[in-house]
Formats: C-alpha cells, sequence, structure tokens
C-alpha cells in the first residue's frame, strides 16, 4: 500500500515537472537568487509586471520614425558565456530579449537567429528552455512575410515564461528579466537620441521612462532585504531615479469623446501630458544607463 | 487495494469534469489577438473570469502618441455582457464598452497622455461571466 501511495506521488510529482533540468538541479542553480515570496508580495508583483510596457513598443517607434538598425546598439550573443549566476542569466535574457524583438522589427534575420539561439541558452540554464520552438521560431525568422507571426510567437512565448515563472514562485528571474529589457530598450532609445539630438519625439520617451522605472524601483524594493544582488541593483537604479528627478511630466484631465466606427469604439483623447527634459537630463541618462548595463553584460 | 483505485480514478476523472465546465478564459484570450485591428501588434492577453471579485481588473503603462486597441471575446456572440472600462491614473474615466444597451466588443484609444491606465472588466447581463481579452498597439 505504501508503494503504490509512494508511487502516485512520484507520477503525480513528475507529471508537474515541466524542466528539462531535474528539479534539484533547478534547485541548486536557483541558490544564488532565491528571494522568499509570499502570497501578498506576489499578488503586488504579478500586478506590477503585468502593467510594464514591451520594450517592442520603442523598438516600432524607432523603426516608424525612419531611424536606421545599428546592431553595435545591442548586447553581443558572444558574451553569452559570461553569465554564470541566474541573476546575470535572467537580467540578460530580458536584454536579449529586448535586442531579438528590435531586430525583428527590422527584419535582421541572421541577427535574429543568433539572438534567438542566445536566448535559447539562457533559457536553458534558467530550466524554461521548454517554451521555445526553435525550429518554429527559425523557420518564421527566415521569411520576412512572417513578421507578424514571429512577433506574435516571440511575444507569447516571454508572456508565457512570466506566468510560469510566477507560479512556480520564481516571480524575482521575471522581475530581474523584465529590467533587463526595460533597461536595454532606453540604453538603445538613447544611444538613437545621442544621434539625433533634435528629436523630440525620443526626448518625450526618454523622459517619459520615468513612470517605468518608479515601477520598476518598486518591484526590486521587494527582494532588497533576501538578495544582495537586487539590493545592488536597487541601489543603482536609485541613481538613475535621482536623475530622472529633474524630469517633470505634467498631466491634464479632460472627459474623451468617442465614435462606433465598424463596431469599434474609437476613442478621441482630450487629456494631455507634456515632458520637461533638458539635454543635460538625457545626457546624465544615458550615461547612467550605460554604467548600469556594462555592469549587467560585462 | 480497490479502494485507492477508485478514489485515485474518481479524483481524476472528477477533476476533468469539473475542469471542462470551468470558464476557458485563457482559449477565449487567445482567439481575440486575431481579432485585434489592422496593423495592431499584440502585446498581452487577459483572461476575464469573475473570481471573488465583481470585477477584473488589471493595469498597463499607455505612452502618449501610441493607439492602443482592447477587445474582448466571450463563449457567445460579441462581448456577452462584457464591459471593459478604461480608466488613467487619477481613476478619471476614459472610456466604456457599453453604450446605449449595446456592448461594444473592441475599444482602439489613440493615447495622448502616458501613464498608468487600469482596464477593469465587469459583468452585466452576462451569460457566462467569462471572456478573454487582448491588447494591442501601433505607433
Amino acid at each position: 500500500m505504501r508503494i503504490l501511495i509512494s508511487g502516485l506521488f512520484l507520477v503525480l510529482f513528475m507529471a508537474c515537472s515541466p524542466g528539462n533540468k531535474s528539479e534539484e538541479q533547478a534547485f541548486v542553480d536557483d541558490l544564488d537568487s532565491a528571494p522568499i515570496e509570499d502570497q501578498a508580495v506576489s499578488g503586488e508583483v504579478n500586478e506590477i509586471l503585468h502593467r510594464i510596457p514591451s520594450p517592442l513598443e520603442i523598438s516600432v517607434l524607432l523603426k516608424e520614425s525612419g531611424k536606421k538598425y545599428n546592431v553595435a546598439f545591442l548586447n553581443s550573443p558572444d558574451n553569452l558565456s559570461r553569465y554564470n549566476t541566474n541573476y546575470k542569466r535572467a537580467l540578460n535574457l530580458g536584454i536579449y530579449g529586448t535586442d531579438l524583438g528590435y531586430t525583428n522589427i527590422y527584419e535582421q534575420s541572421q541577427d535574429g537567429i543568433k539572438y534567438m539561439s542566445t536566448i535559447k541558452d539562457l533559457a536553458n540554464e534558467l530550466n524554461i528552455g521548454q517554451f521555445f520552438e526553435m525550429e518554429t521560431i527559425a523557420r518564421l525568422v527566415s521569411n520576412s512575410n512572417n513578421l507578424d507571426s514571429l512577433l506574435l510567437i516571440t511575444t507569447q512565448n516571454f508572456n508565457t515564461i512570466n506566468q510560469y515563472l510566477q507560479t512556480q514562485n520564481r516571480s524575482h528571474l521575471s522581475v530581474l528579466f523584465l529590467t533587463g529589457g526595460w533597461l536595454e530598450a532606453l540604453h538603445i532609445t538613447c544611444e538613437v537620441a545621442k544621434i539625433n539630438p533634435d528629436n523630440l519625439q525620443l526626448q518625450e520617451t526618454i523622459g517619459g521612462q520615468k513612470i517605468i522605472l518608479e515601477n520598476i524601483m518598486h518591484l526590486l524594493s521587494f527582494y532588497k532585504e533576501n538578495d544582495e544582488n537586487m539590493a545592488g541593483l536597487l541601489a543603482d537604479m536609485e541613481g538613475l531615479k535621482q536623475t530622472y528627478d529633474k524630469v517633470i511630466i505634467t498631466s491634464i484631465y479632460k472627459p474623451s469623446t468617442f465614435e462606433v466606427i465598424d463596431g469599434v469604439m474609437v476613442i478621441k483623447d482630450n487629456s494631455s501630458s507634456t515632458i520637461e527634459i533638458t539635454q543635460a537630463d538625457i545626457e546624465n541618462i544615458r550615461t547612467m544607463t550605460q554604467n548600469i548595463r556594462t555592469k549587467i553584460t560585462s | 487495494m480497490k479502494k485507492i483505485f477508485v478514489i485515485v480514478f474518481s479524483v481524476f476523472v472528477l477533476s476533468g469534469f469539473h475542469a471542462g465546465a470551468q470558464c476557458n478564459a485563457e482559449i477565449l484570450s487567445t482567439q481575440c489577438i486575431p481579432k485585434l485591428g489592422s496593423g495592431f501588434n499584440f502585446l498581452k492577453t487577459y483572461k476575464v473570469e469573475k473570481g471573488g471579485k465583481e470585477y477584473v481588473e488589471y493595469s498597463y503603462v499607455f505612452t502618449k502618441g501610441t493607439q492602443y486597441m482592447i477587445n474582448i471575446c466571450a463563449p457567445s456572440q460579441n462581448a456577452d455582457g462584457i464591459i471593459v472600462t478604461l480608466e488613467d491614473a487619477e481613476r478619471n474615466k476614459v472610456a466604456s464598452s457599453k453604450v446605449n444597451d449595446q456592448y461594444i466588443s473592441a475599444i482602439a484609444y489613440p493615447c495622448n497622455k502616458t501613464g498608468i491606465y487600469y482596464i477593469r472588466y465587469t459583468f452585466d447581463e452576462t451569460s457566462s461571466y467569462c471572456g478573454g481579452s487582448a491588447l494591442g498597439f501601433k505607433r
């Protein structure tokens, strides 16, 4: 009887283990970054994680405003071997995720394949490699007509990973992954703005990141007591926040109007916001971002 | 021994039946993705199922100069009494998908004010209390 019950537990346990590695190995790998997560914190973390915009929005902005593709802005896939802790793997998974989105938006399939392969390797190390079907993605990357499908699959993959990590009480990896992705998008935007100093849209985009930074700092603050890596990252973000304190965002609310066109309610937004940011602020933000990114990618 | 098999078998079978009768918001939200308007890039899916609260709420940071689309998919036709309400960071109402007793299944929102927005789903004369939703964007 005992053997039967033990056997049933074992079967159930194994059926619930989706990883490529054993749970034991995943546990050992996670020891270098395993903050305690209680349910109340987890709920708030998940809520904030959901609201952080996709870095893809910035890549689309850059492409559609006519800015040229520049692979030099990105983190080289050759740096992969440097990332030997889950802390660095998760942050750089986010960075490479943004880089992949950037290559996809610009339809740079050869670079895209390299980034996809790098992401798959990092994801395997984090025991989430099962979410990437490389054959399907490689097929989509090879044909620019498949851009929509490619973007859909990669976006869905990253959303699924975040959901999975949350159910596994490994949301801290989601937080790092998201922080890396956001930082890379900010870095790329700052580099493009440096080349195009008169572009007001880019300046506003950089200034608007103040709201995201505040949310990311809030996320990191949940882990600062239990994880010195995340506490260090939060301290770096606090430095960036001091620079952002000079950026002033003013919002005015006015009720919106709408009309229904072909079954879609099209809103006319009568509210507005203005972002006050100087060239000096942008240069300071660029330098601070570059410093934090260098720590993560080196 | 027989009892153990009966119990285990029953648990598996009953859990299967239970799952089948539940709301499949995951599938409904996935079905919503291709229904995003032309030119919109997919961002997120949201599950809309009645839990402990009378509503389901998510938030997202919208960016000035970007147009967003939120749509609703329900098991029956159209939005099946599911209303999506959009509010800004200060909880000012920006849009509601119920107009003149009609339930609109998609909202297009060209954002003019960067900030946190709350996307709230409520149930009004719905038959299922179950649905899915997708969020997309375009510049």
